[in-house]
């Protein structure tokens, strides 16, 4: 997928990137947008065979960034017209068809805009026969036969069975012509076929009529059939090639005003190196129905948007393996929209970031006040509320990089390793229980994460040797890893999930339909896990984790052994190459999964980073990275990885380049564009505190402390080692049990357990009073070791000191009204004032980062 | 955009129908139906396994022999031997059976409790959806709806003595007219950030707010919590254990007004001397189950009140060699009563040996609109998840006309 190329031509016509010289030149926003490029799709046209043909669009991209498809009214005009044929579907589809062999090219002409396509026609007068495995298996996906919830189910759907998505086409095979013999399949009299009537709806078949008799699907299983039905590739040696990879067109686009339309061209390539239109056979689908439906054609119509936003959907289609997707976004007619130009980037993030609203015609939110600023960086880098004279010395400070300023001294505080070693711990499911840890092997792993993050060691090496690390789990804690998840399956799972963001455990048991992961890759990765083993040490409460050198994982459709292979890249050759030989596997995998081969890793590393500060994963869930879930800016994801790569795994680094983007420190507050758009980064998200943050920042304004499991009293929540350990108030927020790595286990939504434990539990109640201090703020304190006194202070400004503590802030006139109100009442300032207090952790402006 | 999608979407009134209330008694692990609602006296011992059977009230019925009290009322309960999903993974199976849904790696979908609590507005100051003791599972949650929606859970054990609802009173020190003074600062402080703040999640903050008021300042609503307001004859009679406390609290809590009660009971995934596994937990399950569909019936609330027994999956037709049974998805059984059900019914069948749907299968879909039907919900009513997409509560099921009264 490339970057979004339609904001930077927004950008660059409209005000933002334009100088002041451009600025006579500026477009003005109501005149109608003019001609910047024609693009025509696929980009070159190979006819091979006379079965073959090339449907093709041709689409204009105009100054607005917008897209038109101009396939009906634009001229195409061949250099030489014998070799090809020219075809209108009644749909309005534009079609070359091979009518003898030779190279021509195509000029297409579109008002002013003029492009060339090469056409090439080969071997045009053969018609080969109709194969099994690339002409009849594409059917049955294209119907929708082998779905989950039609013959794809395991058990298959009124007694025939289809494998899922057609993960076993010889299994498919066998169960067509040999299961209940002649049933089926009539070679004799090819029409009379079970799968003929039943499919074309000449006899009763639960999932109805899925094409005419007439068709050109019911054709290719006819010819095929007539032909004897055989499966072309039970033979390697003889087989057809395999599709390599699938091509979706436009790469992108964006349509203006409902009811306009974009077709869809789908292009596959075999191993032998043809091509073919496939566009009548992917199975097409997106993502936002209502605004950006697809037709069985592949057309794309624009839906009704609301508001002045744009909405974006992601268009994927499926073949054999393969699915791919392309960006669009969906624009009301007559909007006019300007960038607005005080709004200019602070760095890198922020240009990507922009890109993407300019072409939405969205704009960012202001930025956040210092106040807000102050609370919020303290409770992302080191989670906990500022302390009040920490905020007092922000709001006074006249410096203009203060802010970066802040950063940087926070970033080098203990806390803030503490959340990144509390994440990690997350990750890696860090917690006690039987069969899992016991409680020493929990503390020295957990000490070792923490001694990696606290020496800033880069994240690559820290999983090199996670992965790679053999011995003792007392002497080499990082082993714990293989501890804590001891399946084989369910290790290399974990590891895809947690080190590339991605959930291939779909792929255990069928090829995945949502995206690339078939079952060869599955247990490919997972054989990197394969010879894992653990022995008994002299210590009986040790484990020692070891590389057997021996022992495989089988395929479970051909019972066979299956070799290691990257996820998503190469197979190494164990027994061959030089720098693999002999190898620990897990060694291997951990250098090449850390390595710039593998595009995953750092991208997503600075997701999980990002959504830390934002709250939301640029890929969201973060741990759910696939075709069918693109990033909500590719540029952005793709800048932050390279950075971080280029800074040597650098977290400070990431972090601070974060926090110095606008991005970071825009208001939550928003702005009639920007108001609907929760992707895109126009505003900041309110974000309740997670569990332990919340604790902790409780416990630091009331000056009480907490007693966990197994750590002296006073250690913050984010610093409990054993995922194990909790409280009532920690489960009741949503702290992870770490059972799962799955990023879903933070919890943050509110329920009524939440409001009731605020509102009458101890948490807040109890340490209101126990802390004491309302008391210590009206009595003043007596300074000690020689220093100054702490006087006494008036009620308004413990009011304005608990508001400080925990809201960043100074009280609003209405606070001080109310408190001045129950006072009136002529009940003692300490009572009024602690109920102040309890209020004020009760409410939303504490519960919420903002 | 969202706008333009509500346009299309079905919409039904969700009006009351004749379950004013559901209590959903979830066995995890996959009960057995050879030992429980469906066993095979006449099938080879391998598959009949070694516990017998007992006579229930219906003519020609039996039950597994550890269930002889809920046999004894088996004319009061409707029975589906042909229930079916093929869903032989806990987590899976799980899924199928709190949602309605089978699992979709695109959509979270919400639990029927949620669902429940979507439609109707909260009775008598209670939460329409309650989960005893804790959320079983991350699928009993609130899917794509909002958190709004999540289920109360009791937090704490019922069957322990002092079992108390944690943080359902004012603490010590705290009266009612201090309690409106902290309400009123609060607000102060409330109103600022409300003035430049508007979001969901806020919004979702507040009302659990408002919820948590509502349930602090009205006192009967807090006694449907209390066992204790239960007289000791009651109390021992379902049984002062787990299955008991939980079921009798569950009790108070739909007569007092929630609409949707979920509550698990033991562990019931017995891949190893299954008999014993039921000797250890049926009996406390069988006298609990009786005892509350009993005493709904004494209380003339067995017609308005759906009570559901059900598991995740069933158990293999045959027993394995460790003596128990492994997970089995093709056929199991289903145990209902009241709520506007028909009473001694049987429904469907499953073959000589338990292995296949016989007669009548029951799909999840079909028994989850089974049930929204007996709320006032309609099944093909469409929600709106994110995306503004609207999906079916249901996808696709009708429900069994043949066990409606």
């Amino acid at each position: 997928m490339t970057p979004l190329l339609l904001a930077a031509a927004l950008l660059t016509s409209g005000p933002v990137a334009a100088g002041p010289d451009a600025e006579a030149s500026a477009p003005n926003p109501n005149a109608a947008p003019t001609a910047v490029a024609l693009n025509v799709y696929p980009p070159a046209v190979h006819l091979s065979t006379a079965r073959d043909r090339q449907s093709v669009i041709a689409v204009l991209t105009l100054s607005d960034g917008t897209t038109r498809d101009v396939t009906a009214d634009a001229k195409f005009v061949a250099a030489d017209d014998r070799f090809a044929k020219a075809s209108v579907g009644e749909d309005g589809g534009f079609t070359y068809h091979p009518a003898a062999d030779g190279v021509t090219s195509v000029t297409v002409t579109y008002e002013d805009q003029k492009v060339e396509v090469p056409l090439t026609v080969v071997e045009s007068g053969v018609t080969p026969p109709v194969g099994f495995r690339n002409d009849v298996m594409p059917v049955f996906a294209r119907s929708a036969c082998n779905n989950g919830s039609c013959h794809g189910a395991a058990r298959g759907k009124d007694g025939f069975r289809l494998s899922l998505f057609g993960f076993d086409p010889a299994g498919d095979h066998f169960r067509l012509t040999r299961e209940q013999s002649g049933r089926r399949l009539n070679l004799g009299v090819p029409e009379r076929s079970l799968i003929f009537e039943k499919s074309t709806g000449a006899v009763s078949h639960t999932g109805g009529k899925l094409f005419e008799p007439d068709s050109e699907y019911a054709d290719l299983i006819l010819s095929w059939i007539a032909d004897g039905a055989k499966d072309d590739g039970a033979d390697p040696a003889t087989a057809p090639p395999a599709c390599v990879s699938l091509d979706l067109y436009p790469p992108e686009f964006a349509l203006t005003g409902e009811g306009t339309t974009q077709r869809m061209v789908a292009v596959a390539t075999y191993a032998d190196g043809t091509d073919r239109d496939v566009t009548h056979l992917v199975a097409f689908n997106t993502d936002n129905p209502i605004t950006a439906p697809i037709d069985d054609a592949g057309v794309v119509t624009a839906g009704p948007v609301t508001g002045t936003g744009g909405a974006e959907a992601f268009i994927t289609a499926r073949f054999d393996v393969h699915t791919v997707g392309v960006p669009s976004i969906i624009l009301p007619k007559n909007v006019q929209f300007e960038w607005p130009e005080d709004k200019t980037p602070a760095n890198y993030i922020d240009e990507a970031i922009y890109s993407k609203l300019a072409t939405l015609r969205i704009k960012p939110s202001e930025l956040c006040t210092d106040a807000e600023f102050v609370r919020r960086a303290y409770l992302d880098l080191v989670g906990v509320v500022p302390p009040a004279d920490a905020t007092r010395e922000f709001l006074e400070n006249t410096d203009p990089s203060k802010r970066q300023a802040l950063v940087d001294e926070l970033l080098e505080k203990p806390a803030f390793a503490d959340i990144w070693v509390m994440k990690w711990a997350e990750l890696l499911t860090i917690r006690t229980d039987n069969n899992v840890l016991t409680g020493k092997e929990a503390v020295l792993y957990h000490r070792w994460l923490k001694e990696q993050i606290d020496g800033n060691v880069p994240v690559d090496q820290m999983v090199r040797e996670l992965l790679a690390s053999s011995g003792g789990t007392f002497d080499t804690p990082a082993t714990n890893y293989y501890r804590t998840e001891r399946d084989t399956l369910k290790t290399a799972e974990n590891v895809a999930q947690v080190f590339m963001g991605m959930r291939i455990q779909c792929a255990q048991c069928h090829n995945h339909p949502f995206d690339r992961w078939t079952m060869d890759d599955y247990y490919g990765f997972a054989s990197f896990f394969a010879q894992v083993s653990t022995k008994n040490s002299d210590d009986p409460r040790e484990r020692i984790v070891y590389n057997r050198n021996s022992g495989s994982v089988k395929h479970p459709v051909t019972n066979k052994d299956v070799d290691p292979k990257f996820l998503g890249g190469e197979q190494p050759d164990f027994a061959n190459d030089e720098r693999f030989k002999g190898r620990d596997r897990r060694e291997v995998l951990a250098e090449w999964l850390t390595s710039e081969e593998n595009p995953y890793f750092a991208r997503n590393i600075v997701n999980l980073v990002w959504a830390h500060f934002t709250g939301r994963g640029i890929v969201e869930p973060v741990d759910d990275v696939r075709i069918s879930n693109p990033p909500a800016n590719e540029a952005l994801l793709d800048a932050l990885a390279q950075r971080f790569i280029e800074s040597g795994y650098d977290l400070k680094g990431l972090v601070r380049d974060i926090c110095a983007s606008r991005t970071y420190q825009l208001a939550t507050r928003t702005n009639p564009t920007n108001v609907a758009d929760t992707a895109n980064f126009a505003s900041a998200k309110l974000r309740r505190m997670r569990a332990e943050v919340m604790l902790d920042s409780i416990n630091a304004v009331t000056d009480t402390s907490e007693k966990f499991r197994g750590l002296p009293l006073g250690s913050r929540a984010v610093e409990i080692a054993d995922g194990n350990t909790s409280t009532y108030f920690l489960d009741t927020f949503g702290r992870a049990k770490r059972e799962t790595v799955c990023s879903c286990e933070v919890r943050t939504d509110p329920n009524l357990a939440q409001a009731l434990h605020l509102l009458n539990g101890s948490t807040v109640h109890d340490k209101v009073q126990r802390g004491k201090v309302v008391e210590s703020l009206l009595k003043g304190e007596k300074g000690q070791d020689g220093a100054e006194d702490i006087p006494p202070m008036e009620p308004a400004e413990v009011l304005a000191e608990i508001t400080a503590r925990c809201l960043s802030r100074e009280p609003t006139d209405a606070e001080k009204k109310a408190l001045e109100e129950a006072l009136a009442e002529g009940e003692e300032p300490k009572a009024v004032l602690e109920d102040y207090f309890w209020a004020v952790l009760n409410s939303r402006e504490f519960l919420f980062n903002h | 955009m969202q706008q333009a999608a509500r346009a299309d979407q079905a919409f039904f009134e969700t009006v009351e129908g004749p379950a004013k209330g559901v209590i959903y008694i979830y066995l995890p692990g996959g009960m057995a139906q050879q030992e429980s609602w469906d066993p095979k006296p006449l099938a080879p011992a391998e598959y009949r396994g070694p516990l017998g059977t007992v006579k229930t009230k219906l003519p020609g019925v039996e039950f597994g022999a550890t269930f002889p009290k809920t046999a004894a009322i088996a004319d009061k309960c409707v029975v589906m031997r042909g229930f079916t999903h093929g869903e032989a993974a806990h987590e899976r199976g799980t899924h199928n059976m709190f949602t309605g849904y089978r699992p979709s790696p695109a959509l979270k979908f919400p639990s029927m409790g949620s669902v429940v609590a979507h439609e109707f507005e909260p009775k008598n100051n209670l939460p329409q959806y309650i989960c005893v003791p804790g959320q079983p599972n991350e699928f009993a949650g609130t899917g794509y709806l909002s958190s709004s929606y999540a289920p109360f859970t009791v937090g704490g054990d019922p069957a322990q003595n002092g079992f108390k609802v944690r943080d359902l009173s004012l603490p010590n020190g705290v009266d009612d007219a201090r309690f409106t003074r902290r309400r009123r600062l609060l607000d102060a402080v409330n109103d600022h950030f409300a003035s430049t703040e508007s979001d969901d999640s806020l919004d979702a903050v507040g009302s659990f707010y408002d919820r948590a008021y509502g349930l602090i300042g009205n006192p009967k609503a807090r006694e449907a919590f209390d066992l204790e307001k239960e007289d000791s004859k009651t109390r021992d009679r379902y049984g002062r254990n787990q299955a008991g406390a939980r079921m009798l609290l569950a009790r108070r809590l739909v007569e007092a007004g929630s609409k949707f009660v979920t509550l698990t009971y033991g562990g019931w995934d017995m891949h190893d001397k299954i008999a014993d596994g039921f000797k250890r937990s049926g009996p406390d399950l069988d006298q609990a189950l009786s005892t509350l569909i009993s005493d709904l019936d004494e209380r003339g609330l067995l017609d308005s009140t759906l009570v559901c027994v059900g598991s995740e999956f069933g158990r293999t037709p045959k027993i394995n060699n460790t003596a128990g049974r492994d997970h089995w998805a093709k056929v199991f059984s289903v145990l209902m009563a009241g709520g506007g059900l028909k009473r001694g019914v049987v429904y469907g069948s499953s073959d000589a040996t338990a292995s296949e749907p016989d007669t009548d299968p029951v799909t999840v879909m079909d028994w989850a609109a089974t049930v929204y039907d007996r709320l006032g919900i309609r099944a093909s009513k469409e929600l709106m998840s994110p995306g503004g997409r609207p999906i079916e509560i249901v996808d696709g099921g009708t429900p069994i006309e043949a066990l409606l009264a």
